[in-house]
């Protein structure tokens, strides 16, 4: 019994050692990251080096694109996907390495400051030519350097006509009598409390605290009206759940895509204001095939390609050749449409300061808790 | 053989243990003393402001409606897994093997999959709907989804199989001798159940309600996919924090609040099972 328990003591001891050894590592080693890494990254050559491995948000490329470059060029091509852009900064933090990523313009900037992201040399693009003049020297990234423009969008309303008939083209539509508990919100801190901003005429990015607690307050008068926070539109309103949606452009060509009668399916932007947005392809500085994913790059660019793609991701691509695919898909909803020409005069988020951001966050836990 | 010898057995596990959940949890303590950078990393240090966040007072209804979910999901567990268990081991026979196999079977899919087939099975327009609409049973389509009781719901199909098991096991445990005694004393059904099966498979009751109610209380996947504006656990709250806010020190700290208030739960439980295995050693 008492040589037991001294065992017992032994093996405890033994482990607090360990275990404590393992934590100076971890103190050293593993974890996030404290200190940027700034790495100079040569372009790489468009030629295949290894299979892809692509990091991108759910059903936001067409399969049947990315079939086609796996046959032509004899790749293994896989998709991992991320559902935010914290969520991918977290994977890429925590050192997963993957060759292709698709982040948004302000987080282009955040990823170029610590030195994230690969060069990329347009010269030794075969399809370059096709990108829109507009992305030549965005404001995300100094010369187009590490990027190639993908898709545009643009924030405001899906919802079912049949249900509730015609919207009033205002943020107001998200507290509808006609929708009470039937309305839903992005699930996005970033495009939740915008609405909110623009609704009440504020700055879309605004930080005066003053502003924010009215913001607030309409959040909280607009919850009253609605059954859930969700990011995925487009199943809520084809199985009913949801009559109005805060929702994303190609939300509703791809709600419709699913439906049996796309035609009751509407989208509108707001006139208080349009949130706009654009994001990109980019390499990551930490990618083990920059080759392959340059090569994949070219062949997205592809004006055949990028047609293809378009019709089936539902949002317009700043590539010549692509016009006539989109114009297609917007001939009922003209709204879905977003040229460059809203994306310099419409409202953009832009990356905010920690304390900053900390008290947006703040902001929207407290009406959701 | 001598006990110092089958300790030696302890080794592959406690380093299982030591590498995969006192070292992370170690990292975690870590990194709630830290704060969050410009690029979402951490900065560490020795910052226990985190912890004063994570017990602000507006914190209190979300953890107050976890635990809340949380027990609700384990009773209903309880009353929907015990009679499960019970028919199982006293008239399964040969089948018995098969039918827990059966009640495992959806557990090779993921939660979250699963998750995702309620929200169409359960939508206003879906499959469940349609056939309530059709058949008359309800003049219009009935609204499952986006309420507590379909966070409920999803919680309790997720983690049902953690009450039967443990349940089902005290159960076969049992010596049916002591049912027939029973019985011999001239106990009624009802009698001879709770004097005589409900007392000996207590052990497996508790352990089941503590593997439900633990992972439920932390859950996040139901609130987020089945939930509405009021249905916000702390799960979901954790998950912001790195996912959402980037902010993992806060997180972090939220992490092991939620642990050390779950612990003093565990503690009760502890207690529960030793002062039971010891009135059973007294038999």
């Amino acid at each position: 019994m008492t040589a037991d328990g001294m065992r017992r003591r032994d093996f405890l001891r033994g482990s607090a050692g360990l275990a404590a050894g393992a934590l100076v590592g971890a103190g050293c080693g593993v974890g996030p990251q404290s200190a940027p890494k700034v790495v100079a990254q040569k372009a790489a050559a468009p030629k295949v080096d290894g299979d892809l491995l692509i990091f991108n948000w759910t059903e936001y490329m067409n399969p049947k694109v990315i079939k086609g470059f796996a046959k032509q060029y004899g790749v293994k091509v896989t998709t991992s996907n991320f559902d935010s852009m914290p969520g991918m900064m977290a994977k890429l933090r925590s050192g997963n390495r993957y060759d292709l990523i698709f982040p948004t313009a302000d987080y282009v900037n955040r990823l170029n400051r610590q030195g994230q992201l690969r060069q990329l040399d347009r010269g030794v693009l075969r399809n370059s030519a096709g990108i829109y003049p507009f992305f030549d020297d965005p404001w995300y990234d100094k010369d187009s350097a590490h990027t190639v423009p993908y898709g545009m969008y643009t924030t405001g309303i899906a919802w079912r006509a049949d249900k509730v008939g015609e919207l009033r083209g205002s943020w107001n539509d998200l507290a509808l009598e006609a929708a009470r508990g039937r309305t839903f919100m992005l699930d996005d801190f970033q495009e939740a409390i915008g609405q909110a901003n623009l609704l009440n005429g504020f700055d879309l990015n605004t930080t005066d605290p003053a502003e924010l607690e009215r913001t607030k307050a309409t959040l909280e008068l607009q919850k009253e009206f609605l059954r859930g926070y969700s990011t995925n539109p487009a199943p809520n309103l084809v199985g009913g759940t949801a009559w109005v949606h805060h929702a994303w452009n190609g939300d509703v060509v791809n709600a419709r895509n699913q439906s049996k009668e796309p035609e009751n399916l509407k989208f509108q932007t707001c006139r208080e204001g349009i949130p706009v947005g654009s994001d990109c392809m980019a390499i990551p500085a930490n990618a083990r095939h920059p080759g392959t994913a340059t090569l994949f790059i070219d062949w997205i660019l592809d004006p055949e390609n990028a047609a293809e793609n378009v019709s089936w991701f539902g949002y317009p691509m700043p590539i010549k050749g692509t016009e006539d695919a989109f114009a297609e898909l917007a001939a009922d909803d003209p709204q879905i449409q977003i040229t460059t020409d809203d994306l310099a005069t419409g409202v953009q988020f832009r990356e905010l300061p920690v304390d900053d951001k900390a008290a947006w966050d703040r902001l929207w836990t407290e009406v959701k808790a | 053989m001598t006990s110092a010898f089958w300790q030696r057995f302890l080794y592959p596990g406690a380093l299982w243990l030591l590498l995969f959940f006192v070292v992370p949890f170690g990292i975690a303590v870590l990194i709630s003393l830290g704060a969050n950078n410009e690029f979402g990393g951490v900065t560490y240090g020795r910052n226990p402001s985190n912890y004063a966040d994570a017990l602000d007072p507006l914190f209190a209804p979300v953890l107050l409606r976890s635990l809340g979910y949380a027990a609700a999901t384990a009773a209903l567990c309880l009353l929907l897994g015990y009679p499960v268990a019970y028919c199982i081991a006293r008239f399964g026979g040969r089948r018995r093997n098969l039918l827990i196999a059966a009640i495992l079977a959806p557990f090779l899919i993921n939660y979250l999959v699963r998750t995702y087939a309620w929200v169409a099975l359960l939508s206003d327009e879906g499959l469940v709907n349609r056939v309530i609409v059709d058949s008359g049973v309800a003049g219009r389509p009935v609204g499952f989804l986006n309420t507590p009781w379909a966070v409920i719901g999803g919680l309790v199909y997720g983690y049902l199989g953690f009450m039967i098991l443990p349940i089902y096991a005290s159960l076969e445990r049992m010596d049916s001798a002591l049912i027939e005694a029973g019985k011999d004393l001239y106990g009624s059904p009802r009698q001879t159940f709770w004097h005589v099966t409900w007392p000996q498979t207590l052990p497996g009751v508790l352990a089941g309600t503590v593997l439900v109610f633990l992972p439920a209380v932390g859950d996040f996947v139901s609130a987020q996919l089945l939930g509405g504006p009021d249905t916000y656990m702390v799960g979901n709250l954790i998950q912001q924090q790195y996912f959402g806010a980037e902010n993992w020190p806060f997180g972090a700290a939220l992490t092991i609040v939620l642990m050390a208030f779950l612990a003093v739960f565990m503690l009760f439980y502890l207690r529960g099972a030793s002062s039971s295995a010891r009135r059973e050693a007294l038999v």
